[in-house]
């Protein structure tokens, strides 16, 4: 008779899990400040690096789109210097504390903050709200900002990813609407911005509840509210804008195919998509699981296809971009310069299939356990849960999203994922987007018949232009 | 401030596994990590790359895991995953929810002792396809894309296992066979060549005995070859400079020197060097070329610590448009040779040594990343107590002991300049036309 095989013995019998130890998403505090502003705080004891920001309703998607790229660079140009001090000054500050203050404005809000250790708190959030307060936008700094604005654009001009993804947005969205450009603004409106108009876009403040300052770590001891109201007592929550809401726009009537000439250029980059839909849609969490089982999850159908089984990519994927407004919905890969239109091919397949028919049990419960089982991942440290927490007050959500988050995943069926296939994703009218070498791939891109071809070749994007 | 003691238990199963664990509740997940000491370092000649490319090759199945499962799994259990090479060691980590543990620490257990019997030549050529487009996606498709395999190559002789980088030729993965795959699996993923580290919300009882079950059947490997590097002065004894044509719109300038084999006292001299001359705003660098004179549109400086030889001291500096390559090298070199002259002032050391204390105290309260420190000095410093003892080292270092080692290393023989330069415009503008 043979021995057991010992290894056999160990690893022949799967692990079942254990009872999860059950985790909620950390209770924050809100108040007021006397000027109106919400403050919302969050204990985590054992966390001695606190996380402090401060939204503010100012988003790229606010500003007019002839002054494209001023509110990325007005919350750039904060930590430029205040009224008080220069930026060296006002960066050795914040580093004696050991603490580093962030400005940066997407599309949606700008948000202003700084990480740094309980104790230190109360001197980092005075320094925070200098820059909030009394900004300076030093006309030299803005200029040196606006010009290194200027050439990172020229480099990602031959960024193959950058390259796909501004050829992208200005083919899913009308011209002139907001996100038809980058959220940091194309060349021709970045080279006409100055002080004036940094100042008036940081100036331009939405909707006042979509403002709050967020403190999250361990704050035993700590009286924050004491603490931030002599510094942002009074910063006026501010008067909802006057300007009606920001118009976007499909730019798609049907499918266009354009082809971005890399000369020479080892793979292709590919970006297929459109316009998504906002993140307040009641469809978000069917739509959530769809992109998972999609291209959100490694064993996803496109990662599956492409990489796994063609061995096409490093790797694919696709999701939402779930914003204010109907941001974009994207699949993407690079490709090898060869399996440029076999990789294309497959790719619309999956995207084809997904409408077709539900996903199996096996593909559900994947995307959905994954979805609620990271749920306490993702909120491990201070950062991002104040993150969190300032999402529901930019997309303007209920105090009790993320405790009805999970709740709402683990309710989508398979019937729900494929309405949802069916409603948001638009095969009639796709932007296929290709960075590659044109003189490859263009006559074989030309007969896959996935719609008509318009190759973009560019002068090489020469610093002498600058 | 005090950045909190992480507390770890240390020990060795019977076949070798050396088995970390550090407790910490505050939030139920918890970290596996697993260091391999083995990387592109113990790659041999002709078999570049090949390190990396069987990490790719763990991820497609053992005895009871199909191919691609291990992701499934884990992912399905709502825990994050990967592997990843470098010169030095490979490692492969799952951070999840606490009560999926067992989960963990089967699916390390299966692939450490059964890989080679789900290892398919179709699975293999698969993955080469995939690891030759990583490849292309990060390095030959990116613009100054060639700079890591180009400084390596200039710092290290040929002969070195420090001279090419972990991603290798197209060649030689073209070249990698099966039997490449056994023989290397049989060398080196032995428990005897393993630290595995959990952190965060554990039972340590019940986590031993779920180690001992899984890993402890597992054979060790009596004969893992030693690593062998011929020593290396720690400086490299004169200039080399190469000017790289490459299609991009801004010329950079990437400046690499030898420097101190990790463990080094000098080593964290230079670390605060590059905090000083690069890090943030406030700095040496970016005051004077990004800001004052306005001739660089960015700067960096950082330090790639090596255990088997000379590490890496190196940044770069991207150069404006209307500024030429030779000012912005003049006043590059400038900055790094005055930092060897005069020490620095007290408040620059007060101000790096806070930030580093900062950034300690971010990295530490992530469980994933405490287990990969524990993973790392106790492969490379056979000690995990080493994660206790980095603050302490960086807070020594007095602003004599920065001039000194600046002095020392950053110097003009010891360097190694690339200059990536627009490529010929004329050519490429015909092209365009």
């Amino acid at each position: 008779m043979n021995a057991p095989d010992p290894v056999e013995a160990a690893l022949g019998v799967r692990p079942v899990p254990g009872t999860p130890r059950p985790f909620t998403f950390p209770a924050a505090a809100r108040g007021r400040l006397s000027g109106g502003l919400a403050l919302v705080t969050v204990n985590l004891p054992g966390r001695p690096l606190v996380s402090a920001s401060l939204y503010l309703p100012n988003g790229a998607v606010d500003e007019p789109a002839d002054e494209g790229g001023a509110t990325v660079l007005a919350a750039r140009a904060l930590t430029e210097g205040t009224l008080h001090r220069d930026a060296v000054a006002l960066t050795e500050a914040a580093e004696r504390l050991g603490a580093t203050l962030r400005a940066e404005a997407g599309w949606d809000a700008t948000v202003v903050g700084v990480d740094v250790p309980a104790e230190r708190l109360g001197p980092a959030l005075e320094l925070l709200a200098e820059l909030v307060l009394e900004p300076a936008f030093p006309q030299r700094e803005v200029e040196r900002l606006r010009d290194q604005r200027l050439n990172d654009l020229l480099q990602a001009k031959v960024d193959p990813a950058r390259r796909a993804e501004e050829a992208f947005v200005e083919t899913i969205y009308a011209p002139g609407t907001p996100y038809a450009r980058v959220a940091g603004g194309r060349r021709e409106t970045v080279e006409t911005l100055d002080a004036g108009i940094l100042r008036r876009a940081y100036g331009r403040r939405g909707d006042p509840d979509r403002g709050a300052l967020i403190v999250g770590g361990d704050l035993a001891g700590l009286d924050v509210a004491g603490l931030v109201e002599p510094f942002f007592g009074e910063l006026a929550a501010g008067a909802a804008a006057s300007a009606g809401l920001p118009v976007v726009e499909d730019g798609l009537d049907r499918t266009r195919v354009r082809l971005v000439h890399r000369p020479r250029a080892v793979q292709s980059e590919l970006r297929v998509g459109h316009l998504g839909l906002p993140r307040l849609s009641p469809d978000y969490h069917a739509v959530s699981v769809m992109a998972m089982i999609l291209g959100g999850l490694f064993n996803s159908r496109l990662n599956m296809k492409l990489r796994e089984e063609k061995g096409y990519t490093y790797g694919a994927g696709a999701g939402f971009d779930f914003r204010r407004f109907a941001g974009p919905f994207s699949a993407r890969a690079a490709v090898n310069i060869d399996a440029t239109v076999p990789a294309l091919t497959d790719l619309l397949a999956e995207l084809r299939r997904i409408r077709e028919a539900a996903p199996s049990d096996a593909e559900m419960r994947a995307a959905r356990d994954y979805l609620v089982g990271v749920f306490p991942l993702r909120f491990e440290t201070p950062g991002p849960i104040v993150a969190a927490l300032g999402g529901l007050v930019t997309f303007g959500l209920p105090a009790d999203e993320l405790d009805r988050y999970r709740p709402a995943v683990d309710a989508v069926t398979a019937g729900d994922v494929l309405t949802a296939a069916r409603t948001h994703l638009h095969l009639e009218r796709l932007a296929v987007i290709v960075v590659g070498d044109a003189d490859v791939v263009g006559a074989d891109l030309e007969k896959a018949g996935i719609g008509d071809v318009e190759v973009v070749r560019e002068p090489e994007p020469l610093a002498e232009e600058a | 401030m005090t950045v909190p003691t992480v507390r770890y238990t240390d020990e060795r199963l019977p076949n070798g596994l050396r088995l970390v664990i550090s407790e910490d509740h505050l939030v139920p997940v918890v970290a596996v990590n697993i260091w391999y000491d083995v990387g592109s370092k113990h790659e041999q000649p002709g078999k570049t790359g090949f390190a990396h490319l069987f990490e790719h090759v763990m991820f497609q199945g053992s005895r009871h895991v199909a191919k691609t499962e291990h992701f499934a799994l884990v992912q399905a259990a709502g825990g994050s995953l990967n592997g990843s090479t470098w010169l030095d060691r490979t490692n492969y980590f799952e951070t999840l929810p606490s009560h999926q543990l067992e989960l963990a620490l089967w699916l390390e257990a299966d692939r450490m002792g059964t890989l080679l019997e789900a290892l398919s030549q179709e699975n293999l050529d698969n993955q080469r396809a995939v690891v030759k487009n990583e490849k292309r996606s990060s390095y030959d498709n990116q613009p100054y894309g060639t700079w890591q395999e180009k400084l390596l190559g200039h710092l290290y002789p040929e002969d070195h296992p420090y001279h090419h980088p972990t991603i290798g030729s197209m060649e030689d993965l073209d070249a990698a066979s099966l039997e490449d795959v056994a023989a290397f699996f049989r060398t080196y993923y032995a428990p005897n060549n393993a630290v595995l580290s959990i952190v965060g919300d554990v039972d340590p009882v019940q986590a031993r005995a779920w180690v001992d079950r899984y890993f402890g059947p597992l054979a060790a490997n009596p004969a893992i070859p030693a690593f062998h590097a011929e020593p290396l002065p720690l400086t490299l004894g004169g200039e080399q400079r190469e000017t790289v044509p490459d299609r991009v719109p801004l010329p950079r300038i990437y400046v690499g020197y030898r420097a101190p084999t990790l463990g080094d006292r000098r080593l964290y001299a230079l670390e605060i060097a590059a905090q000083v001359l690069a890090g943030g705003k406030g700095s040496r660098l970016h005051r004077r070329l990004v800001r004052d004179a306005q001739i660089a549109q960015d700067v960096a400086m950082f330090g790639l610590g090596f255990a088997s030889g000379p590490s890496v001291f190196m940044g770069w500096a991207t150069v404006r448009p209307d500024a030429t390559v030779e000012a912005v090298e003049t006043a590059l070199f400038d900055e790094l040779a005055r930092i060897g002259i005069d020490p620095i002032s007290d408040d620059e050391l007060d101000r790096a040594k806070a930030l580093i204390e900062t950034d300690e105290l971010a990295g530490l309260q992530r469980v994933g990343e405490r287990a990969d420190r524990l993973s790392m000095y106790a492969t490379l410093f056979d000690d995990p107590g080493e994660i206790n003892l980095q603050l302490e080292r960086y807070l020594a270092v007095t602003p004599e002991d920065v001039r000194a080692a600046c002095a020392e290393f950053l110097v003009a023989d010891n360097r190694v300049v690339l200059t990536y330069v627009p490529a010929d415009a004329a050519v490429e503008s015909t092209e365009a036309a």
